[in-house]
């Protein structure tokens, strides 16, 4: 265990030194998503000066606290997965790891947690930015015990957001367009995962649904607890979910990937 | 039992056909007339340590796949295969650890970082212990003359250092097996004998077996005792160089430049015109009478600028040991 541990760290601060390179990409990120933020707490306000105190059990500042904090959660779980897996896949880079004594998902895996770290720490600045700004309407939970059931969460989340990303990379196997799959399923887990609106805003039907599956525990679920809307007990059982989904996902993701690879290994790259 | 065994060893690629043209495309989305190539076809040969084998053959002939097949990166169709007593195709750890891959068209070094970086990874990758990694370091940037370059970003080394630092990469783990798949191809010709005075000297000390493909003919001169020679998937040859020259390549080629052109007719007389543009010229030669011959040219009244005595190109080396053996194999 340690020996994995070690040679993830060394991973870790390989992927750090590499992603500082990319100076101007996470000044634009920043802009990016400074933005988007500011659109969705102007677009809520707007709605809410409409005459409606509550809507579903929101006020407007706990709807701007969703915002903010379901976004530093998503971010937290993000992954480019998809693109780096299929790159390697379509680009016939994967066969230089197939050589090396060690396993590509363990690599791609710890590199993303060090590039994944970095980038949420950034994001952790711009989000206190932005806080700062709507300080009037943020709302504060200092509980601890919600705190650590948060962190958890999106401890699992990331979890469950390395799998999905990794089988959505590995559609490559099978095919050299994976764009469209990608940005479309991107949209799904976007909706899904609570990130255009609370999903007890949806339907009864659809809001059930998405309890079920993995992607409401990216955004919607984490911001809940910390607005107080699911107690703790509800958070633990989501946790489970999670779990179960993480054994899910792996068992497919070992599936995939052993088929995957025959293919790859028949058409040589 | 030999550091590499293979035997009956064959691989097959399918793939779809597809007529030109837009009705053709349409006509693919409905039904694709699969085809298949046997890209290597039932080759056999044995290898033991410390030899360095060249695997000469042009391109599509079947050497990048033989190599891929022995260090498991592809799986046979038919045929055996074993390395170091491995059977490549279970891609265990301890067989990983134990050879080295060069591919020259592929890089395995992240550009925007530094080798030494680079190396670091790596070496977590294979658990090497910091001293062995110190010494390793010391000695191969020593011998490849890469010192100070292993702080400067990859992306911002030449071709040549790039590829230096490839090698230092694929041997960090002191491998005994060591795979070379086109190593020198793009770079200029000072670090392409750099390279293969590297390998060489690094063979004599290690006893590392080495495989490597090559179109060209230099480098495999320079390191290869031994030829196996590839075409269409097939062995066309597998014995010792000497013997492949004196038998085979019979002709030389006198290339020549001069100052003002010279008439054809002037030329033929020196031998077979292979290729002819006013001021330069290829001419091939017997072997035997190549010195003859260039000396005939220089002291002749010709406006000779500059005289050049050059190989047989491979493919036409092949050719000939193809015409010669029938596409028999060996």
């Amino acid at each position: 265990m340690l020996k994995h541990i070690k040679q993830g760290i060394v991973i870790i601060k390989t992927a750090w030194l590499r992603n500082l390179n990319y100076r101007f990409t996470i000044i634009m990120y920043r802009v990016g998503e400074i933005t988007e933020l500011l659109v969705l707490i102007l677009m809520w306000t707007a709605i809410y000066s409409g005459g409606a105190g509550v809507i579903k059990g929101f006020t407007l500042n706990e709807m701007v606290t969703y915002v903010l904090i379901g976004n530093l959660c998503s971010l937290a779980v993000r992954n480019f997965l998809p693109a780096y897996v299929s790159r390697d896949i379509v680009e016939g880079r994967l066969s230089m790891f197939l050589v090396r004594p060690i396993p590509y998902i363990k690599y791609i895996f710890f590199n993303e947690l060090g590039r994944s770290f970095l980038a949420t720490l950034m994001s952790l600045l711009t989000q206190i930015i932005v806080i700062l700004f709507f300080l009037d309407k943020f709302v504060f939970n200092g509980n601890i015990v919600y705190i650590l059931l948060i962190i958890a969460m999106i401890f699992l989340a990331f979890v469950i957001e390395l799998l999905i990303g990794f089988l959505i990379g590995t559609i490559a196997f099978w095919t050299d367009e994976t764009e469209a799959l990608q940005v479309t399923i991107d949209r799904i887990k976007r909706f899904f995962s609570g990130g255009y609106f609370p999903l007890s805003l949806l339907p009864m039907t659809l809001a059930t649904a998405s309890i079920y599956l993995p992607f409401a525990y990216s955004f919607y679920f984490p911001a809940q607890p910390y607005l107080k809307k699911i107690s703790v007990h509800d958070g633990l059982i989501g946790l489970g979910v999670q779990v179960i989904w993480i054994i899910i996902l792996s068992g497919i993701l070992h599936l995939v990937w052993k088929k995957g690879l025959k293919k790859y290994e028949a058409s040589g790259s | 039992m030999s550091i590499i065994e293979v035997k009956n060893l064959s691989k097959r690629f399918e793939f779809y056909r597809k007529q030109a043209g837009l009705f053709g495309t349409i006509k693919s989305l409905f039904y694709r007339k699969k085809s298949y190539k046997d890209a290597v076809d039932n080759i056999s040969f044995k290898i033991e340590e410390g030899e360095i084998v060249g695997f000469l053959g042009p391109n599509g002939a079947g050497k990048t796949t033989t190599l891929k097949m022995l260090s498991g990166i592809l799986y046979p169709s038919a045929g055996q295969v074993s390395v170091l007593g491995y059977n490549p195709q279970k891609r265990q750890k301890d067989f990983k650890k134990k050879f080295g891959i060069v591919m020259g068209q592929k890089d395995q070094l992240a550009r925007l970082i530094t080798p030494m970086d680079n190396f670091t990874l790596f070496k977590a990758f294979s658990e090497i212990s910091d001293d062995d990694f110190r010494s390793i370091i010391d000695e191969l940037t020593k011998l490849l003359g890469i010192e100070d370059v292993l702080d400067v970003q990859v992306k911002k080394l030449s071709l040549g250092q790039r590829m230096k630092c490839e090698l230092v990469a694929s041997l960090l783990h002191s491998p005994k097996v060591l795979f070379l798949d086109e190593p020198t191809i793009g770079l200029d010709v000072v670090a392409q004998k750099n390279v293969r005075d590297f390998i060489k000297k690094y063979n004599h000390l290690k006893k590392t077996t080495i495989i490597l493909t090559s179109h060209y003919m230099d480098d495999i001169k320079e390191l290869c005792d031994r030829v196996i020679i590839i075409n269409f998937g097939k062995i066309i040859y597998d014995g010792k160089l000497a013997h492949l020259i004196s038998t085979y390549a019979t002709d030389k080629i006198i290339r020549i430049t001069s100052i003002e052109p010279i008439r054809r007719e002037d030329l033929e007389r020196f031998g077979v015109i292979e290729d002819y543009q006013g001021i330069r010229a290829s001419i091939r030669v017997e072997r035997e009478s190549v010195k003859r011959i260039a000396s005939e040219i220089i002291s002749s009244d010709l406006m000779i600028d500059d005289i050049l005595i050059d190989e047989m190109p491979i493919d036409d080396i092949i050719r000939v040991i193809f015409l010669e053996t029938n596409g028999d194999s060996k």
